[in-house]
């Protein structure tokens, strides 16, 4: 017999399983070093860095109009936010103030924005829990908004579209008619993907009590977004610092009881109705007017820093600069993006329960990673 | 040529190669229908390259797997990791040989029977067959030497274990009221009692259809392939023939669990509502249609409801996989068994 | 009880099919690609445009760029010219030498076409033109001068019959396409 400590008749071993970056659920390349035992998860580690592309880096060598487009490649399915964020921080910066029309504007994209962001989520999350077509109904109402932004900008991903002190374009001719028509049409589509998911028994059994995080602890991790708001805490950067216009237009923050996925789904699902809402305020208040401030041609800065802060639909996305006296460039940028924060609360979240659901929390949290490794 | 060599040899031989060249081409152009329903109720049309509307797309799949590289992961137990395919797609096929396509016909002066055998134990063999197929997976998923496949492969063995039960119980209901276990048998039974048994055992027949979906690991009870958690499941290592002998061998237990349906609950090959509408299948127009078209019929609508589940549901946890088995379908099934003796005994005894 | 049938009949379960069930029928979404495209719309940020004639050689796209992708090489011709006054002149004028766009790095940020000061502009990205694969790596999307101002749009992929009711969106030819395309046809 061998020496040593005594074994067990069964010798009981936690496996230690490496999860991504290559794998079909992590949401791009998210890795997770996962301890099982047997199918409970024992710990569950987050390794980020597989996208690090130093942008805030390039920030530094970058003028301040060209930083923009670059921006954009943070949260890829939500440019417009990542803009509009860069924009407000550089104005706040300059001390300009956009006319009224354009942050209007900029509402709108940004609610439309917002929807096609949560049709994405909600795509991925519902494909994670195993419902692969509710996937294919929301990108039919995503491509409709792509659709609007193309019109509108240009893109239909990276869209560029905010510039520091307004915006670069005119609405083309009928847009807001369309914008209308599909606002219009949108809530009988957030009815088709409830039937499928909301009432669903097995989507509740997947999402009810899974991934809960109590109010305390979302808010020592710093959880922002629909996150902390499924934990309880009424807490939206549109409501408590608003930007553009937000304290113009009314609208209702939604917050979960029970602090679990489901929970988060609902509260999602609701932000997608209350966005509506705002996108139809803002269609009828739209003022006539300039789009862009008078801002000089070459931004030169004074001497500061700054940090201001947009609601995105992940959560509180922060820009903070530091800038010289007559610079052209940042000569510091850090973003605070609400992925990476969010992702945080991963491991306390699946701590003892099962790798199923695991997927169900990378999903509920929302995560892209362009935005976590930057 | 004697005649007992002709009934004994020729005959059986000829008719498994129809067996089998038919059963696999269902089962190739169900891969296809499952591709083109799941497209069309997600707004897109599906494959539509090859050939005219696709049609082609089985062949072209086939081909591409059966020239793909056999590649075997460095550190698996070679011997199992090929035989395992084959423990899969053997039982899957074996079991065709007891399912009654149609009722026996004449051709040329030879009575014919449109099945393999029609052995008294028909269901027994079924039940003990289907649960040889898990060894495969088992197997599979242990020898492919990776964490993925291991835990498909468990999942898969607990999952089949325990929906095997009620199972097993919901097909006693139908034996019980036909009063034999002969495939034929049943349907005879069904024939004399003008009734299909979906009726009397509906409580049956819903959990041998919920079953039957687990046993395939079919969605919503897809736990051992589930994409989102391991990948691949069992599979994650295979390529080639042989994981198309995994993904056929799927489709073909998908259609057996929906054979036995038609047989045990749906009336085989008798016509829809043999005594409300006798008089309508005795009409001359109707009557020359065959057994075997009611019962592919009825088979394929079971295989489009498998296919509608998959675009539909969600997936279950292991853990509540179990709860919906042991918890629910359990009892519930033994309930049933109960009350449809008591109701054999009452009205037959 | 009631609890319980529910529980039993999965109502919503079944409303679910239903809804996926109703989409067997309903239009479908796709569009099957090479033979229909989508329009892009007039703002669509494509492949560049780019004219030698209008352009001034003022460097400001190259320096709008956020990822240095135009490289533009020039050299001042000093030519002596005759005034009004009859004095001789010494006039310069800058000369392109090079103009390159190394496309496959662009991200179409459309901030050269916006830095630009001409009017019309003379570098453009709304050419339409959304089909921007090559066969090359390196010499299929490096884009010199000549090759900007000629260029006639992506050849669709080979063996598919390019549209020519004028649909085909890489082709800003398209009237001209449309009058040589039956003369092949007859070829």
């Amino acid at each position: 017999m061998m020496n040593g400590p005594e074994r067990p008749l069964f010798d009981v071993e936690e496996m230690e399983i490496s999860f991504g970056p290559q794998h079909p659920a992590t949401h791009g390349v998210l890795r997770l070093q996962m301890k099982l035992d047997g199918e409970r998860i024992v710990e569950a580690k987050p390794i980020i860095g597989y996208l690090h592309r130093g942008t805030e880096k390039l920030f530094e060598t970058m003028t301040f109009p060209a930083c923009i487009p670059h921006t954009d490649r943070l949260d890829y399915v939500n440019a417009a936010h990542n803009n509009q964020g860069f924009c407000i921080t550089m104005e706040k910066l300059l001390g300009i103030s956009i006319p009224p029309r354009a942050a209007y504007l900029r509402m709108i994209l940004a609610e439309l924005q917002r929807l096609a962001s949560h049709l994405v989520w909600l795509a991925t999350h519902a494909v994670d829990i195993g419902a692969i077509t509710p996937f294919f109904y929301t990108f039919r109402e995503r491509d409709e908004i792509l659709d609007l932004f193309e019109e509108y900008c240009g893109a239909r991903l990276t869209l560029n579209t905010m510039k520091i002190g307004g915006l670069p374009f005119e609405l083309p001719e009928g847009w807001l008619d369309r914008c209308a028509k599909f606002v219009d049409a949108f809530p009988a589509h957030i009815d088709e993907y409830e039937t499928l998911l909301t009432t669903n028994r097995i989507w509740k059994r997947r999402t009810v009590g899974v991934g809960v995080i109590s109010p305390e602890d979302a808010i020592n991790m710093g959880l922002t977004g629909p996150p902390l708001r499924g934990s309880g805490i009424e807490w939206d950067i549109r409501k408590v610092f608003p930007y553009d216009r937000y304290d113009e237009v009314e609208f209702d923050v939604p917050i979960g009881t029970n602090c679990d996925t489901y929970d988060r789904y609902l509260v999602r699902l609701e932000e997608m109705r209350q966005s509506i809402r705002i996108l139809r305020q803002c269609l009828e208040k739209l003022p006539e007017g300039p789009i862009m401030a008078k801002a000089p041609k070459v931004l030169r800065s004074p001497e500061g820093m700054v940090y201001a802060s947009v609601e995105s639909p992940k959560g509180e996305l922060g820009y903070f600069i530091v800038a010289t006296e007559k610079g052209t460039t940042p000569y510091r940028c850090r973003v605070r993006p609400p992925s990476f924060v969010n992702l945080q609360a991963l491991p306390q979240m699946v701590k003892g329960s099962l790798v199923a659901d695991m997927m169900a929390v990378i999903g509920t949290l929302d995560i892209v990673l362009g935005e976590i490794d930057r | 040529m004697p005649e007992p060599i002709l009934q004994l040899l020729l005959i059986p031989l000829i008719k498994i190669v129809v067996l089998l060249v038919v059963v696999l081409l269902i089962v190739a152009y169900l891969t296809y229908a499952e591709r083109k329903i799941l497209a069309y109720m997600q707004v897109r049309l599906g494959p539509n390259r090859v050939g005219p509307k696709g049609w082609l797309q089985p062949v072209a799949d086939g081909l591409k797997l059966f020239v793909k590289e056999d590649l075997v992961p460095g550190g698996a137990e070679k011997l199992v990791f090929m035989i395992a395919p084959a423990i899969v797609m053997v039982p899957a096929l074996v079991m065709f040989a007891v399912v009654p396509f149609g009722e026996p016909f004449k051709v040329a002066g030879i009575s014919v029977t449109p099945y393999l055998a029609d052995i008294n134990i028909a269901i027994l063999f079924i039940l003990g067959v289907s649960s040889l197929g898990v060894f495969g997976i088992i197997l599979g998923g242990w020898s492919s030497n990776n964490k993925f496949s291991l835990m498909g492969g468990l999942r898969s063995a607990a999952q089949m274990v325990s929906y095997e039960i009620p199972m097993g119980f919901a097909v006693a209901s139908a034996v019980l009221m036909a009063g034999t276990l002969s495939m034929v048998g049943i349907v005879e039974a069904q024939r004399t009692a003008q009734w299909w048994f979906m009726f009397p055992g509906i409580l049956g027949f819903g959990i041998y259809w919920v079953c039957g979906v687990a046993e395939t690991n079919r969605n919503p009870f897809d736990l051992p392939e589930a994409e989102a958690e391991l990948v691949a499941g069992f599979h994650t290592e295979y390529s080639g023939m042989k994981f198309a002998l995994f993904y056929l061998a799927e489709y073909a237990n998908m259609m057996i669990v929906s054979a036995m349906a038609v047989v045990l609950f749906c009336g085989g090959w008798l016509p829809p509502f043999p005594n409300l509408l006798a008089g309508l299948w005795a009409l001359p127009v109707l009557a020359w249609i065959p057994g075997a078209f009611w019962f592919l019929a009825k088979m394929s609508f079971f295989l489009f409801c498998y296919i509608w589940f998959r675009g539909t549901f969600p997936r279950y946890r292991f853990d509540q996989l179990m709860n919906v088995g042991w918890k629910w379908l359990f009892p519930l099934s033994l309930a049933n068994v109960m009350l449809v003796a008591l109701g054999v005994l009452l009205l037959k005894g | 009880m009631k609890d319980f049938l529910s529980k039993l009949l999965l109502p919503e379960l079944l409303k679910g099919m239903g809804l996926t069930g109703s989409y067997l029928f309903r239009k479908k979404e796709t569009v099957q690609y090479p033979e229909k495209r989508l329009e892009p719309q007039d703002r669509f940020r494509g492949m560049f445009g780019y004219s030698l004639e209008r352009c001034i050689d003022c460097h400001l796209c190259a320096k709008a760029c956020p990822i240095d992708i135009i490289f533009i090489r020039d050299h001042t011709e000093v030519e002596e010219v005759e005034g009004k006054d009859g004095k001789i002149k010494k006039k310069k004028t800058k000369v392109i030498d090079r103009y390159d766009i190394d496309v496959k790095r662009c991200m179409f940020c459309g901030l050269c076409e916006e830095a630009c000061p001409t009017e019309p502009k003379s570098i453009w990205l709304t050419t339409l033109s959304y089909e921007g694969s090559t066969y090359e790596r390196n010499e299929g999307l490096y884009f010199d001068k000549e090759r900007l101002e000629s260029w006639e749009g992506f050849k669709a992929f080979p063996g598919v019959p390019v549209p020519i009711d004028g649909q085909n969106p890489s082709d800003p030819l398209g009237e001209k396409l449309k009058a040589e395309m039956p003369e092949e046809g007859a070829a």
